[in-house]
């Protein structure tokens, strides 16, 4: 048991520290007050320095990758990192990316498609992959704070990739989890920033017990799906994938409500980046199955269903 | 980081396991019905933990000198872990083998050290903490209790409460004020008191936690000569920070919820009642809240065990700790109410008595959320 990076994964974590205050990763505006905003050159810049292999480095792991995608989903900025960082090294390490993933039916809007060169489809028996070429997606207007698309009439060419479906599924698991736990993170940094500054009734908003106590709950929350994910990100364990993605779907209703609250008319407004990770965090909550069904699957695993 | 256990702390637990289902009899559960403070089961573990002295697995981590086996913040965790699922058949003397016996050790006389680090190490020695009082819960410094100087004596008045043990207790860890008023820190110092000095009353609260657990402890006109005073006049907030820091994640409460956990969810197993998918979330659920709280608290011990301060990380995982010996028990309350009824069912009834203390002693869990919320999101303090 050993809860410190070894040197390696500390010097990808400084140096991604490095990376994540550059201009490129942070907040503005978008351009037509999109409620997302793609941020192709930070994308560019991990992809051409490596970072979303580290998974396969040994000293690296997929811990490593994980705890990368975490800090990553915390910028208000949109990159895509999950697939790139914990399926791609597994199943098709020579797939162009950004890559967007289909789980199961690919019956609505999926993230990151209108951005994506690849696709990944992680079907019921089988895994495949296919090229995007150009047109092949239509761009979908959407609630949620990432680019959103649907698959046109152009016809995609498969390839099969010899995975095991359940096992990438589970990495696919770990890897929202992180995306939400990350998401979360980045949330309570600029709910903190806001109630230390904002003040009403004479003193400032966070020194209020009753906002205090829920932006703990939220840390303590927040830290734990960061450990859960960590972990199942190193043990491949199939009760680990489903207890970090089930832990924290579950918690990310009162956070994201939470957050709401206490950033009031502001946060809703696009001029405030809040919706940035809250809402990344309201769609990934139904992923793969969503909160109960990842919580049941704990329970699946772990003693069968009787 | 590395989420798997080394080869030298997994044979360690095995030895604890081993140890455990050696020597706890078959009427175990009857036993720690009565729970941790009961006559019954501190009556057993003045048997038992000698015979844990004598295999090396009472004190382990304490120095040779003391009778310890110098092992490490890990094997003293696996420790506690293991009984504490166990249903802490060392009733009190946990508390000697985690805190009064370092502090002690390191804060007392040569003969303070002499009388009573030997015994708790021969596992011998049952104490009580008298710390809370009727006007001082989480608002320790408000105690009143008084010491006053006389002559080479000091002469104590005044009264604790929800003093766990005290009933059958031989000493008792006493925080009395030498000086000042309520509320201030700077006056309060430690006593190493007998029980049967004369003066001392206790008289136990019937409660929802077991038999004979909580106490009130009356101290009128209680003479206790100098020598029992541990460190200097008003020395007891700073030696107590010190010597409870090892202490701050509290009881490794998720182990026994995760175990008991795994017990109802068999018993609905049995019953045909483990399908439905709103049963096997909640089930999901608790299990994830116990594994969440495991993950913050090995986080902590970690720290302690390469010699770092955890902070406010200790804080993080007690809150955490707390959620989850609740999830365990109101998972238990909704798929099983019928096995808390009748006492058949030693194991749900004594997880339950134990969860339900979880976010109160040793620290409430507002009091845990408060200091999260100024020393690690540094909120600014609430204006008065
Ligand atoms: C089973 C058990 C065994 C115990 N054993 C011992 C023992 O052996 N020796 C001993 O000395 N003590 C013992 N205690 C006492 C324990 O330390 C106190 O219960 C604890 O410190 C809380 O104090 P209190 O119960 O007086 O609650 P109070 O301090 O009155 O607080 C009640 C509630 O108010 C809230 N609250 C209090 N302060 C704040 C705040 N600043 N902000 C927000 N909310 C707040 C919390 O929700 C808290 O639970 C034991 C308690 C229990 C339950």
């Amino acid at each position: 048991m050993r809860f410190e990076f070894n040197e390696d994964q500390a010097a990808l974590a400084s140096a991604l520290d490095q990376i994540m205050l550059s201009a490129e990763a942070g907040w503005k505006t978008a351009e037509n007050w999109q409620r997302f905003d793609w941020s192709q050159d930070l994308d560019r810049t991990l992809e051409e320095n490596g970072y979303y292999d580290c998974a396969s480095e040994e000293t690296l792991g997929p811990l490593a990758a994980a705890a990368m995608v975490y800090r990553l989903n915390s910028l208000p900025v949109a990159v895509e990192s999950a697939a790139s960082a914990l399926l791609r090294p597994f199943c098709a390490p020579d797939l162009p990316r950004p890559i967007a993933v289909i789980d199961g039916e690919a019956d609505s809007a999926i993230r990151f498609l209108p951005v994506a060169r690849s696709l990944i489809h992680i079907g019921k028996q089988d895994v495949r992959c296919a090229l995007l070429p150009a047109g092949a997606v239509v761009p979908s207007e959407s609630l949620f704070a990432y680019p959103m698309g649907v698959l046109g009439d152009v016809p995609l060419e498969w390839s099969s990739v010899d995975v095991d479906a359940e096992a990438t599924r589970n990495r696919w698991r770990v890897a929202v989890a992180a995306e939400i736990a990350g998401s979360l993170k980045g949330g309570l940094e600029a709910v903190l920033a806001h109630v230390r500054d904002r003040h009403q009734f004479g003193r400032p908003l966070g020194s209020f017990q009753a906002i205090q106590h829920r932006l703990a709950e939220a840390a303590v929350t927040i830290e734990a799906s960061y450990l859960l994910v960590l972990k199942a990100a190193q043990t491949g364990d199939p009760v680990d994938a489903a207890t970090a993605l089930g832990y924290v779907q579950e918690a990310t209703t009162t956070v994201v409500y939470d957050f709401h609250q206490f950033m009031g008319a502001m946060g809703l407004t696009l001029e405030h980046p809040l919706h940035r990770w809250t809402y990344r965090a309201k769609l990934l909550r139904s992923s793969l199955g969503g909160a109960q069904l990842n919580q049941a699957l704990i329970a699946k695993r772990r003693w069968g269903s009787r | 980081m590395d989420f798997e256990w080394t080869e030298k702390d997994r044979a360690f637990r095995a030895r604890v396991r081993d140890f455990l289902d050696r020597e706890l009899p078959e009427n175990w559960d009857e036993i720690r019905r009565h729970g941790p403070g009961s006559r019954e089961q501190t009556e057993f573990s003045l048997k038992f933990c000698p015979k844990l002295a004598a295999a090396g697995l009472l004190v382990p981590h304490w120095p040779a000198e003391w009778g310890g086996g110098g092992l490490s913040n890990w094997e003293h965790f696996i420790l506690g872990e293991e009984m504490w699922a166990a249903g802490e058949p060392r009733g009190a003397q946990y508390m000697n083998v985690n805190w009064i016996g370092p502090t002690l050790m390191r804060f007392g006389s040569d003969e303070q050290r002499r009388r009573y680090v030997s015994q708790m190490a021969a596992g011998k020695a049952i104490w009580c903490q008298g710390f809370s009082e009727p006007n001082a819960g989480s608002d320790l410094a408000a105690l009143r209790t008084r010491a006053t100087p006389d002559g080479d004596d000091y002469v104590v008045n005044g009264s604790k409460i929800w003093t766990s043990y005290a009933g059958l207790a031989e000493h008792c860890f006493l925080l009395a004020r030498t000086s000042g008023k309520a509320g201030d820190k700077s006056g309060i110092t430690i006593f190493l008191v007998p029980m049967d000095t004369p003066g001392i009353d206790v008289r136990s609260i019937p409660s929802l936690i077991g038999h004979g657990d909580i106490h009130e402890t009356f101290f009128t006109d209680v003479r206790i000569p100098a020598s029992a005073r541990l460190g200097a006049e008003g020395e007891a907030w700073s030696i107590i920070n010190y010597s409870l820091a090892n202490e701050r994640v509290g009881i490794p409460r998720y182990e026994l919820s995760a175990r008991v956990l795994e017990g109802m969810v068999n018993e609905l197993i049995v019953r045909g009642a483990f399908s439905d998918t709103d049963v096997l979330a909640r089930a999901g659920a608790a299990a994830a809240a116990c594994e969440a709280a495991r993950l913050l608290v090995y986080r902590v011990v970690d720290q302690l065990a390469n010699g770092k301060d955890p902070g406010t990380d200790a804080n993080i995982a007690r809150v955490a700790v707390a959620k989850a010996d609740h999830a365990v028990s109101d998972f238990g309350l909704d798929f099983l109410p019928d096995t808390y009824s009748g006492g058949d069912h030693h194991a749900h009834l004594a997880h339950h008595e134990r969860a339900i203390v979880a976010g109160i002693a040793a620290g409430a869990a507002e009091i845990q959320l408060g200091i999260i919320a100024r020393r690690h999101l540094m909120l600014p303090r609430e204006a008065c």
